[in-house]
């Protein structure tokens, strides 16, 4: 996890926004590359709970992708969810759990936070326990966030794969209450890991909130959902509040036979902190939206909610967060009818359990832990991390915390110093410049494919699905691939301007001494000028040349003796799937497929390397064009496979050996000409 | 840049059919520039010679290096390890640098892969240009930046021969007459007054007709 790291300004905007760090940069190329299986181990080998972040992570990452200045980020999300959902995903990740330490660790909550300590706790070898109060597993991820969005089947397999690894689970323990945090070290425990979340409702404050039926806060209304309790909700409901669980409210309640939902929000649209995907989801489902609205006092009638006075604010001067402060406008009131009123204003955590035991902060209530970001309380061996430290947050914060925790509570087991950790922020995006933005080619966005309106409400099946397979490969390639572009070795270079003239969005910048600079913001890793360049003192880290080399050595070394090799470079860009690769190699056990990011990064060189190795044949399957984000570079190939051709002819081979052959619009390679080529070269 | 064009692999593989174990050398400044001889086409080359005496069965090893510049004494020492090991060395450099080779190395046989052809300047990418014919007593001032040495046909010094047509050098219509370039530029310049000096008959020395050329320095040398 972080440990001694700084976040690097090297990293990738994606992996840089990640609260563990993620490179999403490997999995989406592995997805790019139709390698399925190793983009899953890629994600899994960080993230426990791939299968739940992929459905309902804030995506900071999306944020900061590159790729949102030209049309829209990468869905970085989607593509998670579609590594992790797919059959791949169980047969290939395996974790190394290290030999026992001997060492126990209680993990009070069983809550992201909780589950990712545990999990990684475990590979280290402790003996972990979780307790939970509830009489099931996942805290917020199983009570909290709807069925609709993520389904409890989803949240048992992904707990299972974290208990398979030897945790063990108390539920219906409920740690401050059934047994004392001081009670834990007599049980042999060494270290505790509080996650308790924020499981509290904030009150209003207001008339009516407490005596009146078909009042409800959010947490306990969503928990009795999600635990197939039917909370009585009826007629016309307002829910008040703007995040997440506001909005969670008002969808679900929605599908529970409500006659018509409002949400009401003090402030604007701009600074409602829910998702804007849940926001837009809600718009569409039905869910009037009120902002600058406040409720001032629910009315009863015989012990019955009937209505909810509001007001109507404007925005004032900014609060100590920031946001601009709520003013109410006099005379603005108005009483809704309603019978039911759901209250979603923020949550806190039940710190008040441990008040005795570690240091209570008095903001919020939570939890307060160090400030060298080691998540140690007050009171050792007491760490704390998640919703009870930070208030409401995300799922991915919470993992990072779990994962801090356990690198944490690791050193403080061996006895060795806790590592300060640098919790510096991210930093901006580094800006394209308008003329890189504008010679880039436009490649929409995958869209989200989501249930109509009509059969969401008719019950709590999942809305969104996973992207399909050529969705998921489209989107993929979209990435630009930030900091692995190509590099200059300015002791190789001898200013002979080929890379300022040959890249396609004129990159490359020459002073007039012939120092010349590729801004690695900048540089897509097309791979042009690495190939053009004529002393090869070029380097790229992406699709780069000499692994590529070695792949093709591997293959040819593993190919019997006398069998004719036909090795096919395969444009990455074209449209096929990974099973349409597999059904290639068996219906031609002797081709040797090499896959590259665009046939423009071939030279006569590589197809050399094949016929030096016996290939019999070399095919360049080339993609359809409007697949090529740098379309002024696609005639390219044609100039290289003719002027190797020739040599070819001068060398007396059979040019017919070297074919170049477009792929059709769906699949590798067209087979009427395949076989028509095999005929030609015998 | 001096520009060089890689022979015909045809030839190549007759110069060098009977070497054993042969090194391919290249060079790293007009050369590379001239897409002849660069590390690039060092590696293309190699790849090329060895897929030839694989199909035809010709025993040997082929190994590729370069060098910054074969021009330069030391560079050529550099390359002496691998130069001694070979039985033959292919200079992918000019003229210059592989009589260089030969003189530095006088048992190794040297054979030019490239043909050196012109001083000139890059047009755009694949396209390069004769400028110059290094005739040792530059003139330039006196015809606008435009030399008729290197560029007319006839090398004529006083103007345009009864031969030049809208513009076009008799010789083809794809070659212009640099005389006709050269009154253009004078008139924009305001310098035709310029054409009426007469050039004296050209004493061609400095341009090599009367033997190998030397440029000393005796402030430079140690």
């Amino acid at each position: 996890m972080l440990k001694n790291k700084e976040r690097s300004v090297h990293y990738a905007p994606c992996k840089a926004a990640c609260p563990i760090l993620t490179d999403a940069r490997e999995y989406i190329q592995l997805i790019a590359e139709r390698r399925f299986p190793e983009a899953f181990a890629s994600i899994r080998g960080l993230n426990p709970l791939p299968r739940i972040v992929g459905r309902i992570c804030t995506h900071p990452c999306e944020t900061n992708c590159k790729r949102g200045q030209l049309e829209a980020p990468i869905a970085i999300a989607a593509l998670k969810r579609f590594a992790s959902d797919g059959a791949w995903a169980d047969q290939v990740w395996k974790p190394r759990i290290a030999g026992p330490t001997g060492h126990k660790v209680a993990v009070i909550g069983s809550g992201p936070a909780g589950l990712s300590a545990a999990h990684d706790l475990a590979v280290r070898g402790h003996q972990v326990t979780i307790f939970e109060a509830l009489p099931v597993l996942g805290g917020m991820l199983r009570v909290g966030v709807p069925e609709y969005r993520l389904p409890k089947a989803v949240v048992d397999a992904e707990i299972k794969a974290v208990l398979d690894l030897g945790v063990m689970v108390k539920t219906e323990v409920k740690v401050g209450k059934d047994l004392k945090p001081s009670d834990l070290s007599d049980q042999g425990f060494e270290a505790v890991f509080v996650a308790i979340g924020a499981h509290e409702d904030r009150k209003l404050g207001i008339p009516g909130e407490d005596d009146l039926e078909g009042v409800f806060s959010a947490v306990a209304f969503l928990r009795a959902v999600n635990m197939h309790d039917r909370p009585p909700v009826g007629g016309k409901v307002a829910v008040i509040g703007g995040g997440n669980t506001a909005i969670d409210s008002a969808r679900s309640v929605l599908r529970m036979g409500a006659e018509s939902v409002s949400l009401l929000y003090r402030r604007s649209r701009e600074e409602m902190p829910a998702s804007p995907e849940e926001v837009e989801e809600a718009g569409e489902e039905g869910v009037d939206i009120s902002y600058l609205t406040a409720p001032i006092e629910i009315r009863g009638e015989n012990g019955r909610v009937v209505g909810l006075t509001c007001i109507r604010n404007e925005l004032g001067e900014p609060d100590a967060g920031g946001r601009r402060r709520p003013v109410p406008v006099a005379g603005s009131e108005y009483t809704l009818d309603v019978q039911t009123v759901i209250c979603a204003i923020g949550q806190i955590p039940q710190s008040g359990l441990f008040a005795e035991d570690f240091e209570i902060a008095e903001r919020g209530k939570r939890i307060h832990v160090a400030e060298d970001g080691s998540l140690i309380t007050s009171q050792s061996p007491f760490f704390a991390g998640g919703d009870a430290v930070t208030g409401p947050a995300t799922v991915i914060r919470a993992i990072g915390a779990g994962k801090q925790a356990a690198v944490s509570i690791d050193a403080f087991l061996q006895g060795e110093p806790i590592p300060k950790v640098n919790m510096g922020e991210s930093g901006q995006t580094p800006r394209l410049p308008e003329a890189i933005i504008e010679k880039s080619k436009q490649f929409d966005r995958c869209g989200r494919p989501t249930l109509d309106v009509a059969e969401r409400l008719e019950g709590f099946e999942e809305v969104e699905s996973c992207l399909s397979e050529h969705a998921a490969t489209r989107e993929a390639l979209r990435c630009l691939h930030c900091y692995l572009g190509a590099r200059i070795d300015p002791d190789k270079c001898i200013s002979c301007l080929t890379c300022v003239r040959v890249c396609p969005l004129g990159i490359p910048e020459a002073n007039q001494m012939g120092e010349v600079v590729i801004d690695p913001v900048e540089c897509q890793a097309c791979g042009l000028c690495v190939v053009e360049c004529p002393v090869r003192a070029i380097d790229i880290g992406f699709n780069r040349r000499s692994k590529m080399f070695k792949e093709i050595e591997a293959a040819a070394a593993t190919t019997e003796e006398g069998a004719a090799t036909l090795v096919g470079f395969v444009d990455l860009y074209g449209n096929f799937s990974a099973a349409d690769m597999t059904q290639l190699k068996q219906d031609y056990p002797n081709i040797l497929p090499v896959p590259v990011f665009g046939l423009r990064r071939l030279d006569t060189v590589d197809i050399f390397k094949a016929f030096g190795l016996g290939a019999a044949g070399v095919f360049l399957a080339r993609a359809p064009g409007e697949t090529d984000p740098f379309p002024e570079t696609a005639g390219r190939v044609d100039r290289v496979v003719n002027y190797t051709h020739e040599l070819l002819a001068s060398l007396g081979k059979k040019p017919e050996q070297l074919a170049l052959c477009d792929m059709p619009s769906e699949g590798i390679i067209d087979h009427a000409w395949f076989e028509d080529w095999l005929k030609q070269i015998g | 840049m001096i520009t060089v064009e890689q022979k015909k692999i045809e030839e190549i593989t007759e110069m060098t059919k009977d070497v054993e174990r042969l090194l391919v050398l290249g060079c790293e400044t007009c050369a590379a520039i001239s897409f002849a001889g660069g590390r690039r086409q060092v590696e293309e080359l190699c790849a090329a010679l060895r897929l030839a005496r694989a199909d035809q069965s010709i025993r040997g090893e082929i190994t590729g290096d370069s060098v910054a510049r074969q021009c330069e004494p030391e560079f050529i020492d550099m390359a002496s390890d691998k130069i001694k090991e070979s039985d033959a060395v292919l200079s992918l450099a000019c003229g210059a640098g592989v009589q260089l080779i030969a003189e530095r190395f006088p048992d190794k046989i040297v054979f030019p892969g490239t043909n050196t052809t012109f001083l000139g300047v890059t047009e755009k990418m694949g396209l390069w240009t004769e400028r110059c014919a290094g005739c040792g007593n530059c003139l330039l001032d006196k015809t606008a930046g435009l030399c008729p040495i290197a560029r007319c046909s006839k090398q004529l010094l006083n103007g345009p021969c009864g031969g030049s047509m809208n513009g076009k050098c008799e010789i083809s219509k794809d070659v212009d007459c640099v005389w006709q370039q050269i009154i253009d530029r004078l008139s924009r310049l305001d310098q035709l007054d310029k054409l009426s000096e007469i050039f004296p008959v050209k004493d061609w020395t400095p341009a090599g007709h009367g033997g190998p050329r030397k440029l000393v320095r005796e402030d430079l040398k140690s």
